[in-house]
């Protein structure tokens, strides 16, 4: 080996011994932030009353119960299929209307208004009404998680659709693309990223709707068992069903990720965090 | 044979007209290379893309071979200069995009396209993706795609205009080359007298306001110019200074 080849190993060495102490570094504070946050509210709750700020002990504790006796993981389930229901016809009804408003300019104009008022209201409010078109069961609930999620994913796939670069459009239209083959080969593809922007913006409304729909359409799931605990006042089992949801949408974003880096690479590329070695 | 028979576009902007090509009429005959040059704003860039049909001409007409030319003609194929290879697809597939319209079948595509990028050096990165390219081999790929479809016609944009000096002038010799293989007509937009004198064997003056063609100049240079060095020779040396002042003086008055 060269002195040249020796020099660059050794700096090569050099370089990833200090990337390494970084990442340690990061990890460690990391960690000790949420060591001291559990240690602070520790020291907190032991003074306070313990319906106000029952301790993290505690909480862990009522939710390894939950866990035992099985109740946890049954609303688990129903809250699953609140969301997943709900997400899916939002973003079937949102990509989909997205693409046609933002293919046909007729049906823009007619749909927009509609869309930006939508938007704007509140739906949460729409609870009573909820109820009385659709009752108390899950259909009910899934049209809420839906009517919460699906503006972000349709306003955001009419952007995507909007948008796409002319200077590829231009080079479909040159080699001959008809208007059709343009929207399916280029604009489509090209507003993906948008897609999964409006995706993972709805997922969070929808996870709202879903807490929301199953305290007040009908106590069931997550947010049902969030009710009742809290109207009992058994604050430990109340936080821990609230940091149960919070998985949630942990493992909701994390399948978005999956996906996008899966099947989607080009979008990292493209935004240029691709990191080549 | 590809005849522009008084042709002219004018745009409208916020009421106002803005003449981008006066009444040019051109000849440029089978398997020539021929340089449109001039300032910006001359109407070049125009010119090529009203040729393609991407934009529509305000009058006059286009004919290739006796046709007249209407909408997006089959025969030819542009290269841009900002490449836009669709990033979803690998470099293989971005050639194969004017095969498939064409309805090529699928293991000729893959033939033809792979034939393609050989011709411009880049058979080895058939499966890249396009952001793991730099931007000369993004351009190689921009001209394999054209080059694919086999077009009676290339239209080339400012290919080259946004690479660095070292990659460009490796291009211009592959492209000469390529075009010396393929035998196509070449139509090639620069603003660039050097790189026009390298590559053409006829300059179309262009200049602005109105934009208009206003001389075609012959460039008498031995072939291939790749034997020797072009910036050199006495005869370019002498044309490169009468296109600069012709372009010059005309900008003056």
């Amino acid at each position: 080996m060269s002195q040249a080849q020796m020099d660059i190993k050794s700096g090569l060495a050099a370089q990833r011994a200090k990337r390494k102490t970084q990442a340690t570094r990061d990890n460690a504070l990391r960690i000790g932030a949420i060591v001291a946050f559990l240690l602070v509210w520790y020291l907190i709750a032991i003074r306070t009353n313990p319906i106000l700020l029952p301790t993290p002990l505690a909480v862990a504790e009522s939710l390894w119960q939950m866990v035992v006796s099985g109740q946890i993981f049954g609303a688990f389930l129903t809250s699953f299929e609140d969301l997943f229901g709900g997400l899916i016809l939002a973003g079937v009804l949102g990509i989909g209307i997205g693409i046609l408003m933002g293919r046909y300019p007729t049906i823009e104009k007619i749909l927009d208004p509609f869309v930006a008022f939508a938007n704007a209201t509140p739906m949460v409010a729409m609870v009573p009404i909820v109820i009385i078109w659709f009752g108390i069961g899950y259909p009910a609930r899934v049209f809420f998680v839906l009517i919460l999620a699906v503006w972000s994913i349709l306003v955001n796939t009419l952007a995507g659709i909007k948008n796409v670069n002319r200077g590829m459009m231009e080079v479909g239209l040159s080699f001959g693309l008809s208007e059709a083959q343009i929207v399916r080969s280029i604009s489509m593809p090209a507003a993906i990223p948008y897609i999964l922007a409006g995706v993972r913006v709805g997922l969070g409304k929808a996870i709202v709707g879903m807490i929301i729909g199953e305290m007040d359409i009908a106590l069931a799931g997550l947010g049902g068992l969030a009710a009742t605990y809290g109207d009992a006042f058994r604050t430990n089992y109340l936080l821990a069903v609230v940091f149960s949801a919070t998985v949630f949408g942990v493992i909701f974003v994390a399948l978005l990720n999956l996906v996008q880096t899966k099947w989607y690479p080009w979008i990292a590329g493209v935004a240029g965090r691709q990191v080549s070695e | 044979m590809l005849e522009v028979r008084n042709v002219s576009k004018v745009f409208e902007k916020d009421g106002k007209d803005f003449v981008a090509l006066q009444s040019v009429n051109l000849t440029i005959k089978d398997g020539e290379f021929m340089c449109l040059v001039g300032p910006s704003g001359c109407g070049k860039t125009t010119m090529l893309k009203l040729i393609d049909g991407l934009v529509p001409k305000t009058n006059g007409t286009i004919v290739l071979d006796g046709k007249e030319v209407n909408g997006i003609p089959s025969e030819m194929s542009f290269v841009f200069q900002d490449i836009n290879l669709l990033p979803w697809r690998s470099v293989q597939r971005n050639v194969e995009i004017g095969l498939e319209v064409r309805g090529v079948p699928k293991a000729e595509r893959e033939r033809r396209a792979r034939q393609a990028l050989a011709m411009v050096g880049m058979e080895a990165d058939y499966r890249s993706a396009p952001y793991q390219l730099s931007g000369g081999m993004q351009q190689r790929v921009g001209v394999a795609r054209a080059i694919a479809v086999e077009p009676k016609v290339l239209l080339m944009d400012e290919p080259f205009g946004h690479l660095d000096a070292f990659t460009r002038e490796i291009l211009q010799i592959e492209i000469l080359k390529l075009w010396m293989q393929l035998k196509t007509t070449v139509i090639f937009v620069t603003h660039d007298v050097d790189e026009a004198i390298l590559l053409s064997q006829r300059i179309a003056l262009f200049q602005a306001k109105p934009g208009r063609l206003v001389e075609v100049v012959d460039v008498d240079l031995p072939q291939p110019r790749w034997e020797y060095d072009v910036r050199a020779h006495p005869r370019a040396i002498e044309l490169h200074n009468y296109i600069a002042a012709r372009l010059n003086a005309k900008e003056a008055d």
